[in-house]
């Protein structure tokens, strides 16, 4: 086996001295800044300048705004920036070695420009490398002349773990397997282009690319216009009309899902971001079914075919029938669909193998012998350790080489042995000698270096691009732009994107100004077919908007009794002058926000602490049941239905989050702080409503999220009024006050009955008042209207379990009345409201688990089936069985 | 020894739910393939009730032929009847003329001499069930000689497993790895094949796994029970170009003779599992399987009076 010859050749380039060049600024321009000033690096390709320090002609535009905005306006656009990718809520999750976490997406301040002859020469090699890859797939896929020729060793395939023999011999859609490709690319010092990584399962980085694309467009508005840089909306277009020919049948409006791996995955905010900016239906694995022989989506109101499945799930994770019996991403029998030529998957099940680095030192012969051409784009020199040769090479110039799995390019981080510590360079040293097959070594590769905004001043970061190309039936195309990442330290750039360098827009210029065609957010040309229903909303959708309601509605309450009792200790009584305390303080016992200590009565002494120890509850991140918690848990359902909801309601959440639990959390906690937060949350909240009210359409989705709102309002209406109203103090005015305005009914009742204030007529308000929205009947009312909405099985007659529920709760409210429910009984108690009270209570927690078993667990647990041993298949989600003996 | 043999075989599999089962979809791998000249599959006939709207077949990789069924209605069990006949023809590779060495063997295949060989290094790599360890190999090396013949060397090894093992349906379980009953030496036929893969493949030898039957023969003088067989499995081994796979059966000692029926082959059980499904719901599940060995041409025993 020969050596990889790409070798990266190490062409020295003068350093430029660092001096002030006549560049092409507007005269008059302030002295400052200028990106000529910016000091470059030796023995790097400089992005912006020339060996001679001139600036490319590329950057004119970008370094004419540079010079104008200067320092203030660069910092300026640097924060407004973080801002809108803040309120984006674009995050990326990173492995800190204890677990990932989430962070906010980083976008450089100034963009990287690269001139259009430059980009197309690679464009060329690009589009060629794709056609290569895809031949090689349809051969180790096929025939596997490769092998029989001797071209590759076979060890590549066949003592690959990776290589599932079930993607043999699958059939392909529109005759090939890549749809979607991205390859990682890296100038040389002599500004040639290499490529560093190949891409083939399901490329990341697209969506960053485009939110990348419209941030910049929002903050240079004008540059981005005036400075010819190529558009990206046209690749975005042919994306979407080639998936649409994918399709097996319904050419014209096919269903196309995109199929992600579900919360907690890497590709979270892409996805969401993806699906909604294109227009496709976001899926996880439990949102499908596999039923006479076609994909379906589960949906409230059934099962909608999908035509096509744009896949970011794992080859071996698609199928758990064929492929790993353990995985929950994908869905069982997708195979055979396929196999029947039912559904298309973007990209073909396999595909993963064809970016394995063993690969690259084949790749000229591969390009060779399959198409006959010679590869254009040199690759990293890759040393595979099961060749002989190569392995002693590896083994003897470790220090000068980033090891990695030969078969993968995913999940495990590369190793560079020169920061290893002897001991672990002696076990990497046994563990390639006890497993050669599994290892590459790869050069250390020359990054190119570009300006970089970073602590008020121009560094040379290095940078490396990620950039993609779509392959159509007749077509290549080749995004012109990429997503790029910078880092002050090259060696960074060999992890993969999502491991969270900086990342910068990346601007094709070309010298004449560029097609205005189709803009970014602009829609396809294609005709719709008006509907209005909204039965296809997944059962897991419609399950996370229910919670999103109720946790929006415990926010709300648990707020506004906080910001009543806070507002009675801020006032001119002595806390002891006030009767209705004590039965505040037991409410907020009841519903969590207290210590049940505090409501035992007789304990005067604990009521001088409240002043401190309310505060600090509104903020208490311990507490299970407190506020902050209820605030997380809606974000985390909004977060999970964020392709469903608009942009708008979700930066509600994240702003609400900030305030109480997040980066906005105020330092010093007191009573003054906490009613300000209060009242921001109540105002956010109170927004939100009505966003659910003005822009929500009345599908199925709305219903949820108003089912889940009428159920926990019952719920804490019903709790308030009992810790409060059951045993009437002694002077009920203040209490029944408090209570009115802890429910938002106070201003109803003084402009009903002025300002004299008694138990009848609050008690009427807040339980059998039908007319106002925070009563009980109303919400038992409304419930039952809702679900009378929501679609019921066809043939159906009698009344689902939920419906039944409803019912046994609305009619003793509506038959109530108030005068029985207001009467005091020897003991000093409100017998009938108690009862009443104690029944909401105990029957919404059923009524919710009712809804949720006609509803949302849309699916039973599967068990997977083996073979011939008698067993007990509950324990079994393992691989088959023992048939033989 | 019969020249030749011909089987009516029925394998029929019953699957019984506590709970109705909304929807399951199953792969079988279950068909017998001829192949020449030692097997000839006549006729393959599947059977499913409750019968689904659509049964699809499809070779696999290793050239077995998969069967895919869904049943999308409410069912409290699943039967699956295969009934075939299939003719095992006796070849008996020792008598070869040129039966290669062990080292023959393996250089072969290392440096992928002919086109046979180079496709046989598939079967010497690890695979899901069987990983490649030392230990694999030094059992081996105190059995095999490098240097004698190859079919010699692995009928050696085969009753030296069988010996070394105990036979313990107990001992072993559908998810036994091969080190695990490598460590235990016990195990079923599952177990026996596993191990001796790993140790052929550990000397660079390609092995693979065979699924089949076994004819049993009752005790003398008691007639044949209907339905008591049962499935079986053993191993392949590649000798070179001109043998090919020969199969031996470390449960049984013994090289394959015309009372083994080959179903599937494939790198280890994981790639050949008769039968592999996801259901849902169903409860608790009950499984119960008669397999039919009979041959066609009864034995010698009972021909014509000498």
């Amino acid at each position: 086996m020969l050596l990889p010859t790409q070798i990266e050749s190490k062409v020295n380039v003068p350093t430029p001295t660092a001096t002030a060049h006549s560049n092409d600024l507007p005269s008059g321009s302030p002295p400052g800044l200028s990106l000529a000033d910016y000091a470059s690096m030796a023995e790097r390709f400089d992005e912006c300048r020339l060996p001679d320090g001139a600036l490319r002609p590329c950057w004119k535009s970008i370094a004419n705004e540079v010079t104008s905005l200067g320092k203030s306006g660069l910092n300026d656009r640097e924060s407004q920036i973080e801002q809108l990718i803040r309120e984006n809520g674009s995050t990326f999750q990173i492995d800190t070695g204890e677990g990932t976490q989430t962070r906010p997406w980083q976008l450089a301040t100034v963009p990287i420009a690269i001139a259009e002859q430059d980009w197309n020469r690679l464009a060329t090699g690009l589009a060629q490398r794709t056609r290569v890859l895809e031949a090689i797939l349809a051969d180790l896929l096929g025939p596997q002349r490769l092998i029989r020729e001797r071209v590759l060793p076979p060890e590549l395939l066949w003592d690959n773990p990776r290589f599932l023999r079930v993607y043999h011999n699958l059939p392909v859609s529109a005759g090939h397997r890549l749809h979607l490709v991205g390859f990682d690319v890296a100038r040389a010092s002599d500004g040639a282009w290499w490529v560093t990584g190949d891409r083939t399962r399901a490329p990341s980085g697209l969506g960053y690319l485009l939110e990348n694309r419209i941030v910049h467009g929002r903050i240079f508005p004008h540059l981005s216009r005036t400075a010819n840089v190529r558009r990206l909306a046209s690749f975005f277009g042919s994306m979407r009309r080639h998936f649409r020919t994918l399709a097996p049948r319904q050419k014209d409006n096919p269903r196309v899902a995109l199929l992600t791996p579900g919360h907690g995955s890497y590709r979270d905010f892409e996805d969401a971001y993806l699906a909604r900016y294109l227009g496709y239906t976001l899926v996880q694995g439990r949102d499908l079914a596999v039923r006479g022989e076609r994909l379906h989506l589960k949906t409230l109101g059934g099962l909608l075919p999908i035509e096509v499945l744009w896949r970011h799930v794992s080859d071996r994770k698609c199928d758990p029938l064929e492929l790993d019996p353990h995985s929950t991403e994908g869905v069982t029998g997708l195979l055979r669909c396929k196999r029947g030529g039912e559904l298309a998957v973007v990209n073909s099940i396999g595909t993963a193998i064809a970016e394995m680095p063993a690969l690259i030192p084949f790749l000229p012969a591969a390009a060779k012998l399959l198409l006959g051409e010679t590869l254009q784009l040199p690759s990293v020199a890759t040393y595979w350790c099961g060749a002989e040769k190569e392995r002693q090479y590896v083994l003897e110039h470790l220090d000068e080489l980033v090891l990695r799995d030969a078969f993968a390019v995913s999940d495990t981080r590369p190793v560079m042995p020169v920061r290893c510590t002897a001991e672990e360079k002696d076990a990497l040293v046994r563990r390639i000698k006890a497993q050669p097959n599994r290892f590459v070594g790869q050069h250390r590769l020359s990054h190119s270096v570009t300006p970089v905004w970073h602590g008020e001043r121009f560094e040379p970061w290095h940078v490396s691009l990620r950039t993609f190309v779509l392959q159509t039936k007749n077509n290549i195309e080749v995004l012109p732009g990429a997503l790029a990442r910078v880092s002050p330290k090259e060696d960074l750039l060999s992890n993969s994107p999502t491991q969270g360098q900086l990342t910068q827009d990346c601007w094709i210029v070309s010298d004449k100004p560029v097609d205005h065609e189709t803009t970014l957010l602009s829609n396809d040309d294609h005709t719709i077919v008006l509907r209005r229903s909204g039965a296809e909303l997944p059962s897991r959708v419609a399950e996370h908007l229910f919670w999103l309601g109720r946790y929006v509605e415990r926010c709300e309450s648990i707020a506004r009794l906080l910001r009543t009792t806070l507002a009675r200790l801020v006032g001119e009584d002595e806390l002891n002058d006030l009767p209705e305390m004590t039965r505040l303080v037991a409410a907020l016992a009841a519903v969590g926000q207290l210590e049940p200590d505090y409501a035992i009565e007789g304990l005067d002494g604990a009521m001088p602490q409240l002043d401190s120890v309310l505060p600090s509850s509104v903020f208490d991140t311990a507490n299970p049941r407190a506020l902050q918690n209820s605030v997380a848990s809606a974000l985390h359902n909004a977060t999970a239905v964020r392709d469903r909801i608009s942009l708008d309601a979700y930066r509600i959440f994240q702003s609400i989050h900030a305030d109480i639990s997040g980066s906005r959390r105020p330092t010093t906690v007191n009573v003054s702080r906490a009613m300000e937060r209060l009242n921001r949350l109540i105002t956010h909240l109170m927004a939100f409503s009505g966003l659910t009210a003005e822009s929500l359409t009345r599908t199925h989705g709305w219903r949820f999220v108003l089912l889940g709102r009428r159920l926990e309002r019952a719920d804490q209406t019903a709790e308030l009024l009992l810790a409060t109203m059951v045993r009437p103090v002694a002077d009920e005015v203040g209490l029944c006050e408090s209570i009115l305005d802890a429910t938002d009914s106070l201003m109803t009742y003084r402009s009903r009955y002025l300002s004299l204030v008694r138990p009848a007529p609050a008690i009427d308000l807040m339980v059998t008042d039908e007319t106002n929205p925070r009563s009980l009947r109303f919400q038992l009312n409304d419930i039952q209207q809702l679900l009378s909405d929501l679609p019921t099985e066809p043939g159906r007659v009698a009344l689902g379990a939920d419906e039944r529920l409803a019912r046994e709760l609305q009619h003793p409210l509506l038959i109530a009345d108030v005068g029985t429910l207001t009467e005091v009984n020897a003991s000093g108690n409100r017998v009938e409201l108690q009862r009443l009270l104690e029944l909401v209570q105990a029957k919404i927690p059923q009524l919710a688990n009712a809804i949720a078993g006609r509803y949302l667990i849309h699916t039973a647990p599967e068990q997977t089936l083996t073979g011939d041993r008698e067993q007990s298949l509950d324990e079994s989600l393992m691989p088959p069985e023992a048939t033989q003996r | 020894m019969p020249r030749s043999v011909t089987y009516d075989i029925v394998h029929e599999t019953k699957y019984t739910y506590s709970e109705p089962v909304a929807v399951c979809l199953n792969q079988l791998r279950m068909r017998p393939q001829t192949r020449s000249p030692s097997v000839v599959c006549n006729q393959c006939t599947v059977t499913i009730e409750p019968v689904p709207a659509k049964v699809d077949t499809h070779p696999d990789y290793f050239g077995n032929v998969v069967d895919s069924f869904a049943i999308e209605s409410h069912h409290e069990s699943l039967v699956v009847k295969v009934a075939s006949q299939v003719q095992v023809n006796a070849i008996n590779p020792f008598e070869s003329p040129n039966i290669p060495t062990v080292a023959e063997v393996v250089h072969a295949i290392r440096t992928g001499q002919t086109e046979a060989d180079l496709f046989a290094k598939e079967y010497v790599f690890a695979s899901p069930r069987i990983p490649l360890a030392g230990h694999f190999a030094e059992y081996a090396k105190t059995i095999v000689n490098e240097g004698s013949s190859i079919l010699d060397a692995v009928l050696q090894l085969t009753k030296h497993i069988h010996d070394d093992f105990r036979y313990d349906s107990t001992a072993t379980d559908v998810s036994t790895t091969t080190q695990s009953a490598f460590e235990l030496k016990a195990g079923v036929c599952q177990d026996f094949s596993h191990v001796q893969i790993a140790c052929l493949r550990s000397l660079g030898l390609p092995a693979r796994y065979v699924s089949g039957y076994l004819r049993t023969l009752p005790p003398p003088g008691k007639p044949r029970l209907i339905g008591n067989d049962e499935s079986h499995a053993w191993i392949s081994v590649y000798a070179g170009e001109a043998l090919g796979w020969i199969d031996f059966d470390p449960t049984n000692a013994c090289q394959i003779g015309v009372d083994h029926i080959p179903v599937c082959v494939g790198r280890d059980y994981d790639d050949i599992s008769p039968m592999r499904g996801i259901v849902l719901g169903g409860g608790h599940t009950t499984l119960a399987v008669k397999v039919d060995v009979a041959p066609v041409e009864l034995p010698t025993e009972v021909g014509p009076p000498a």
